[in-house]
């Protein structure tokens, strides 16, 4: 006991415990870097521009990881781990399932993962027409011609993913039904209802006819067109991929997270879990495809383009283009639609979500659907960038996490600006450092952030 | 307060009667954790040969080591740090750097300062210097919490992990560094596998009693609070920053004395072994075992060191995936602890 | 000073704590309001109010959780500008929580202990239990009636259970100042004639009490002195039948 003392402990202010200072620190520090970079332009704008050009390219990979990032942790709060692995997975899918047209054509397809992620996409396949259609039909069908139909229709998915996934050397044969349907469904739907929208009086029947017959001849096309153009197949794979880690982080979310949340008392506990699934998923991957780096197949675009006496390939150009492309399209679906209103409701507080009548599991589950797409496209494209190995994920999941902190967490905005920023940051970091120092530069950029701004570039409404 | 004294009365008493030991044993899972591990652990023993002990004992040792010392600083202080790796290579690269021997050949290509010391005088240099880079760095992470903490805490493991990677004029970068002296004393070299076991295991012994006495001081017992309520702590009076710090300094002390200790048993260091991947595994060691208890942490390493053992004899598995396989299960395993066990096996705190 | 003038009142013998025109913000929202108050040593001393009216702000302020905008504290006639929440207990305050904030998964014991051990990690280091540590603990639990309970964790007590070894945890600390912050909130009418006796026999024992609640008979049984607040600044001060019985204290209590 010595309470008395604890006045005149001297030293109890040496250590930084609040913030202080730290405003005026951090001001000084920002505005030295900023006087750095103006400086470093002014002396070779030449170069200035290459670096932007990389900063641009190595930012749009940061963004969509961010974004994706952002919006799982601002609707559940806890940070899932698993989203490294989705971008692993996005990488690795592209590489398995176009690993024989490379690489000496070594085919690393594996009836054991096959049959596994065909297991998964019965499941979720199952779960979601549970959720979307039971409820609804059951008065009409009874419960069980609706669990025969639903279980054949989830088999039949699952044995499809199969197909797609162990048949790698006609990728475009095998979807093309599957992508003539889905162009049917779309044209049909979007023909029937902007004719509705436009002539609201007429009779609804041959409308509905004629957006059948123009569907299904528009869906017939596409299909017979993909079939036969083998090029196609690169880009089929990016799909089945993103589809893939989405569909595993559905089930991951379905499966594991929903019980564990029931339970969780800290987001440690989730944190902690899905770091066991971000561990177990990369070393399954170095057992499938051996550990050490590879490069995916050419994508378009690979050839260097010079605008404004810099090199940026194409390539580049559409990974920044894909960044922005999902930023308009988040922001659509969190502004525009009754979704985007029950995300931001659960995300503000779950248990009233529920009361009020949001399903709010169905919810998550697509959210992290979306989240893990948008990681597996992230993965994909620096995949096809640079080179892949197993152990990108986390690599590329502490990057989007810094990405989001820095632009502000929880914020859309602050995702895209955060990712660009800390591409930028980065790329013009290593202008007089070594290239190697990249991954040093940023964690100092998200210490110092944290430090000063902890709410970010763009703090969250 | 952590050594259940209680627990192994009772377990003596009950060896006595075994209709007793079922009935008590029903239902406890610590019991039969602490039973199986011990069993697996001398099962394998006697199957492969005291030599298997002494070659599997000096990983342990090691990983019980950095164990111990991480369970200082996240079961009890609640700070789950991811970046203990840092540390321990710290602690590994002085010893190299200071008892490395200038005089071999691979220095052509690239040379880096080396000053031939005995071990025992780099060892106390090693511990020293990982102290003081916990100090600088435990200072600026001290405001983080929670899942904060973990991200900065990963941040600081990329960050060791790329100097030693690319700051070549001191480490030699992805060549390592060669020819770390051996220990001795006087002219007793401790060059058998079984010395060094002896030498790690008396390590291990010191570690564990420091880290003893420190959870059953009132130090410990303040620690335990800030973990469960920092605001709350600093209430009565503790300056919590302070205590956190210094749990911290005293943690990553630990873990420079195993890596000084690794560089010495391999006697060559190169980046890889110290890269995120070893920090993540030893979280999972230290909340498998068990958080908030050090004999939880001895468990952990033990399963951590018979996990990668028992792999060997999976027969369609290839030697070189003996790691990964292990970091399978590891995962698997932290998944299914959290959902039904969030302490760990004989853990004292729930995450 | 030996040559006070013998007409001069010291207000700090009167008042063991004084604070001069606090302020507290929170963002646009002024939670304190430049609020003055002086509190009578070895008096219990009842904060009451509507919610929102910045009595638990003020209790943080008091405690040094949160930092002050502005305004001084004079705790014993020591003024502060600046009141860091690990230097209170040294200034001679502690405080309870108004949700309860126990050391949850630790004992009850080890909960009592936890107040009574060296501050310095230095020396906290070395320490061990020592039988006064032991016999100050058995006596605190034994007065709050939680002697039974000593090797439970703190998370498995009832309600009640916890709300009084957080009370028994604040005593421990033998300091002279005790702000209570809803002490009788969702207590059960045994309890709360537990937790009154105990308030009554701190006063006894020459310890100043600060509590807030909202219960208005124990507010009227226990207090020696009231302040209503009301939307961050002082609304009436005094005895308590008679302030309670004021009509622009009976506005801000129904008209809200």
């Amino acid at each position: 006991m010595s309470l008395e003392r604890l006045r005149f402990a001297w030293w109890s202010r040496l250590l930084p415990s609040g913030d202080g200072h730290g405003r005026l620190l951090a001001t000084v520090l920002g505005a030295a870097v900023f006087a750095y970079i103006a400086w470093k332009i002014a002396q070779s704008p030449d170069q200035a521009v290459q670096f932007a050009f990389n900063g641009l390219s190595v930012g749009a990979v940061y963004a969509l990881l961010a974004m994706g990032f952002t919006i799982v942790y601002s609707t559940v709060w806890f940070f899932d781990l698993y989203y490294g692995a989705a971008a692993a997975i996005g990488a690795y899918g592209v590489f398995y399932l176009r690993s024989q047209d490379g690489f000496g054509g070594q085919d690393y397809t594996n009836p054991y993962v096959t049959a596994m992620l065909a297991a998964v996409t019965a499941g979720v396949v199952a779960w979601a027409l549970y959720e979307t259609f039971f409820h609804r039909l059951r008065p009409r069908y009874g419960r069980r011609v609706l669990y025969a139909a639903g279980g054949l229709l989830a088999v039949g998915a699952g044995a499809y993913m199969g197909l797609v996934l162990s048949i790698t050397d006609s990728t475009n044969v095998i979807l093309s039904p599957a992508i003539g349907v889905l162009v049917a469904l779309a044209a049909g739907w979007a023909i029937y209802r902007g004719s509705r929208l436009a002539l609201p009086t007429f009779n609804a029947v041959p409308l509905l006819i004629l957006a059948a017959i123009v569907g299904i001849a528009l869906g017939g096309y596409c299909g017979f067109l993909i079939a036969d153009t083998p090029g196609s197949k690169l880009y089929l794979s990016w799909g089945v991929s993103c589809l893939m880690a989405g569909i595993v982080g559905v089930g991951f979310y379905r499966g594991l997270y929903v019980y564990m949340r029931e339970q969780a008392r800290s987001p440690l506990i989730m944190l902690v879990a899905t770091l066991g699934i971000l561990l177990a998923i990369t070393a399954a991957t170095s057992i499938i495809f051996e550990s050490n780096p590879r490069p995916l197949p050419e994508a378009f675009g690979s050839a260097p383009w010079t605008i404004l006496g810099s090199n940026i390939k194409g390539f580049n150009i559409f990974a920044v283009g894909v960044a922005l492309a999902g930023f308009v399209f988040l922001l659509f679906l969190l502004r525009m639609t009754s979704f985007g209103k029950a995300v931001r409701a659960i995300g503000d507080d779950e248990e009233v979500s529920k009361v009020v009548g949001i399903n709010t599991t169905v919810i998550i589950a697509i959210v992290f659907f979306i989240g893990a797409i948008y990681a597996a496209m992230a993965g994909l494209l620096s995949g096809h960038d640079t080179a892949i190995q197993p152990r990108m994920g986390l690599l590329l999941l502490l990057k989007g996490w810094i990405a989001s902190v820095v632009g502000g967490i929880g914020n859309l905005y602050g995702a895209i600006v955060g990712g660009f920023a800390l591409g930028m940051v980065e790329q013009f970091g290593i202008w007089d450092l070594a290239g190697e120092w990249k991954d040093v530069i940023s964690f100092m950029v998200l210490i110092l952030f944290l430090s000063f701004w902890p709410k970010g570039l763009l703090p969250r409404e | 307060m952590q050594i259940d004294t209680t627990a192994i009365v009772d377990m003596l008493r009950l060896a006595q009667s075994p209709r007793e030991f079922l009935r008590f044993a029903k239902g406890n899972l610590e019991l039969w954790a602490n039973l199986l591990i011990i069993g697996w652990a001398v099962v394998f023993m006697v199957w492969q040969g005291t030599g298997f002990a002494i070659s599997v004992g000096t990983v342990f040792a090691i990983w019980a080591i950095l164990a111990v010392s991480l369970n200082l600083v996240v079961g009890f202080t609640g700070l789950l740090s991811v970046g203990h790796v840092g540390f321990f290579g710290l602690g590994a690269y002085t010893v190299a750097i200071l008892t490395s021997d200038a005089a071999y050949e691979q220095l052509r290509t690239e040379a880096i300062p080396t000053f031939g010391l005995p071990f025992f005088a780099a060892l106390p240099v090693a511990i020293l210097f990982a102290g003081l880079v916990a100090v600088a760095v435990g200072i600026v992470f001290n405001r983080f919490r929670d899942d904060i903490f973990v991200l900065v805490s990963f941040g600081f493991a990329i960050i060791a992990f790329n100097v030693f990677l690319n700051l070549r004029s001191v480490t030699r970068g992805a060549f390592g560094i060669h020819e770390i002296a051996r220990p001795e004393i006087g002219t007793w070299v401790f060059d058998g596998e079984l010395e060094f076991l002896a030498l790690v295991v008396a390590f291990l012994g010191l570690v564990v009693l420091i880290s003893w006495f420190i959870v059953t001081s009132s130090f410990g017992r303040v620690l335990t609070a800030i973990r469960e309520d920092e605001q709350a702590t600093e209430v009565f009076g503790y300056q919590v920053t302070h205590f956190k710090l210094a749990i911290w300094v005293i943690s990553a002390m630990m873990a420079g004395l195993a890596g000084g200790l690794f560089a010495s048993w391999t006697t060559f260091i190169d980046p890889n072994s110290f890269i995120l991947l070893e920090s993540m595994l030893l979280v999972c060691i230290v909340i498998l075992g068990g958080l908030a208890t050090i004999w939880g942490s001895l468990l952990g390493a033990i399963v951590f060191v018979l996990l990668e053992e028992g792999m060997r004899f999976i027969p369609f598995l290839p030697a070189e995936y003996v790691g990964q396989a292990r970091q399978v299960v590891l995962g698997i395993l932290l998944v299914i602890l959290m959902l039904f066990r969030p302490q760990g096996l004989v853990g004292r705190y729930k995450l | 000073m030996s040559t006070s003038r013998p007409d001069k009142i010291d207000l700090d013998e009167i008042f063991v704590l004084r604070t001069k025109e606090v302020s507290k913000r929170f963002g646009a929202v002024k939670a304190v309001d430049q609020l003055s108050i002086s509190i009578f040593r070895e008096w219990i001393t009842c904060i009451v109010g509507p919610n929102g009216s910045g009595k638990s702000s003020l209790i943080n302020l008091l405690s040094g959780i949160l930092p002050l905008d502005e305004g001084v504290v004079v705790i014993d006639g020591v003024g502060l500008r600046v009141l860091k929440a690990h230097e209170a207990p040294g200034h001679g305050i502690t405080r309870t929580f108004q949700e309860v904030r126990l050391f949850d998964q630790i004992s009850v014991w080890d909960n009592i202990m936890v107040t009574l051990t060296e501050r310095r990690f230095l020396p906290a280091l070395f320490e061990r239990t020592s039988p006064q540590h032991k016999e100050k603990t058995q006596s605190i639990l034994q007065s709050v009636g939680m002697w039974e309970k000593k090797d439970a964790m703190a998370m498995d007590l009832s309600y009640g259970q916890r709300k009084l070894l957080e009370i028994g945890r604040a005593m421990a600390m033998d300091v002279s100042i005790y702000l209570f912050d809803e002490p009788f909130a969702g207590l059960f009418p045994q309890m709360l004639e537990r937790v009154k006796s105990i308030l009554k026999d701190m006063r006894e024992q020459g310890n100043t009490i600060i509590f807030v609640s909202h219960n208005m008979d124990i507010v009227r049984e226990l207090s020696d002195h009231l302040f209503v607040l009301d939307s961050g600044a002082l609304l009436a001060v005094g005895e308590v039948d008679e302030v309670l019985s004021r009509p622009n204290v009976i506005d801000a209590y129904l008209g809200t």
